[in-house]
């Protein structure tokens, strides 16, 4: 949902500027004291599935940057806590130092650099463009003067026109809406955000063999961790952590654990891998 | 809140987006007119016709039509209707600009079935011996309708006709659930790629304001110059 008038970002990042003056330093190094507590705070949205939401049997904490927070206490030898946070409170706990890491299905932008740290990009999501395979059409430069079908108000139209200026988004009430149009053959191509593509897509069924997920996504959005600004010895355990999981190949266990064809989200594989903190502007 | 940017309705971009979308409202319009007028006369005639079949006909259709929302007709020309087409006629017309003219067969439709009424309401208000005279003076049916009886008609039907002619004009805009192009659906989209929903809309307000007070005020002169004669 949009609110008209203010953007999104504008109570955050006020509060997060006074909080960069008031905030006195204290910790010279947040890890040491972090092993003094013995034990590790992280911040998660706990009602984002399958990210971090609550396991309705054990009442626990359970999700994908969950098991990742997890490993990342094992190795610095403390205890995982986990502190439930909204959305727009995010930012502005870390820097009051009420968690000490964010697990929160942040996303990594140019914007946030200069008021915190990230861990290495743990999951890349965005919008994806379906096709029929009738169409012929292999990649997302081909929609060129084509009819693209999508959702109103959503970013999937923009995003699509960044890309391919002269493609011809038509948007309806709904996605579901959309996603009628492109099967009934209305335009060649529907986009959505992946997570809801994919389960569209599965809706289709046996006819799903007659469409095609084009494999580029139309706008990344990479997550990661977020750690307070210049703590150099907790971004690198993090780090460390992320990397040794990707090497072992557990990290993509983990990803098909929450994401993979066994859960509701269906994603056929990992598109991408643990190893960058570089985001584009 | 931010000041009311006004540079984005005078040019660039946006500008053009909205212009393009009160263009399509505009060419929904007279296009409707043009046909649902000659359709609406039609049905009146049917409904007022001597063949029970062709009355009956007439008033199933003038029922179903103005009884059901104008929003369903459009899902309904648009994803329901075209699916009974063989294949390659509809490929034909998704080629080209399916959402407008899905939206002009939907309001051509839902305009005509109201329009008939008012026709036939005007038609019923030229007292019946006019049509008796006419025949006695040896003219046939269509004739003593085309000389006699629609000339007096139609004199009082064209305020309502006006009147109903300001309803398509705003009805124009729920042509936006199919994916028109049209002007609610171009302030939509700057509304999202620029969040600047205040503006977006204003304009919107503004043209349908100004466009439904010129029709307003063309039923107003067509009164005062045309008034119904006395019969």
């Amino acid at each position: 949902m949009r609110i008209p008038f203010s953007g999104p970002f504008v109570v955050p990042a006020l509060l997060a500027a006074l909080l960069t003056f008031t905030a006195v330093a204290a910790q010279a190094d947040q890890l040491a004291d972090i092993k003094k507590k013995g034990e590790i705070v992280f911040g998660v949205l706990g009602i984002d599935e399958p990210n971090s939401f609550v396991d309705p049997k054990t009442r626990e904490f359970i999700g994908y940057e969950v098991d990742l927070a997890n490993a990342v206490a094992k190795q610095i030898g403390v205890k995982p806590v986990f502190k439930q946070l909204a959305v727009a409170a995010r930012i502005p706990e870390l820097q009051q130092g009420h968690v000490d890491v964010l697990a929160a299905s942040l996303t990594h932008n140019k914007e946030r650099e200069s008021q915190v740290d990230f861990g290495l990009t743990h999951f890349v999501t965005g919008s994806k463009v379906l096709v029929k395979k009738s169409s012929g059409i292999k990649n997302v430069a081909e929609l060129a003067g084509k009819k693209a079908l999508t959702v109103k108000g959503g970013t999937q139209g923009p995003n699509l026109l960044k890309l391919v200026p002269t493609a011809e988004v038509v948007t309806f009430e709904s996605t579901q809406q959309a996603f009628q149009a492109l099967q009934q053959g209305k335009g060649v191509a529907y986009v959505n955000d992946e997570a809801s593509l994919l389960s569209d897509f599965a809706k289709l069924g046996a006819a799903g063999k007659d469409y095609l997920i084009l494999p580029q996504n139309l706008n990344v959005e990479p997550l990661a961790f977020g750690i307070k600004k210049g703590e150099a010895a907790v971004k690198v355990a993090i780090d460390e952590t992320l990397r040794a999981l990707e090497k072992s190949g557990q990290a993509n266990q983990i990803f098909l654990k929450w994401y993979g064809p066994q859960t509701p989200l269906k994603f056929p594989k990992r598109n991408f891998k643990i190893d960058s903190d570089k985001v584009e502007g | 809140m931010p000041a009311f940017d006004f540079s984005l309705l005078l040019s660039g971009h946006y500008h053009d987006m909205l212009l393009a979308g009160l263009r399509l409202s505009l060419q929904l319009l007279w296009l409707t007119l043009l046909l649902a007028v000659p359709l609406a006369l039609l049905i009146a005639l049917l409904r007022l016709s001597a063949v029970a079949a062709l009355r009956g006909l007439a008033w199933l259709f003038v029922e179903l039509v103005r009884n059901v929302p104008l929003l369903a007709h459009m899902l309904f020309w648009y994803f329901g209707a075209p699916e009974i087409l063989p294949e390659p006629v509809r490929e034909w017309l998704y080629a080209r600009n399916f959402e407008a003219l899905a939206a002009v067969v939907a309001l051509t439709l839902y305009t005509a079935a109201y329009m008939s009424e008012d026709v036939r309401s005007g038609i019923r208000a030229v007292p019946q011996v006019q049509f008796e005279a006419g025949r006695a003076l040896g003219f046939g049916f269509l004739s003593t309708l085309r000389l006699v009886v629609l000339p007096q008609a139609l004199r009082v039907t064209v305020p309502p006709l006006i009147s109903q002619t300001l309803n398509l004009w705003k009805n124009t805009s729920i042509a936006t659930v199919i994916g028109t192009a049209e002007m609610m659906y171009q302030a939509s989209r700057v509304e999202t790629e620029t969040f600047r929903s205040f503006e977006a809309f204003v304009f919107a307000t503004v043209s349908y304001l100004f466009v439904s007070l010129l029709i307003t005020g063309l039923a107003s002169w067509y009164q005062y110059r045309f008034p119904a004669r006395s019969l």
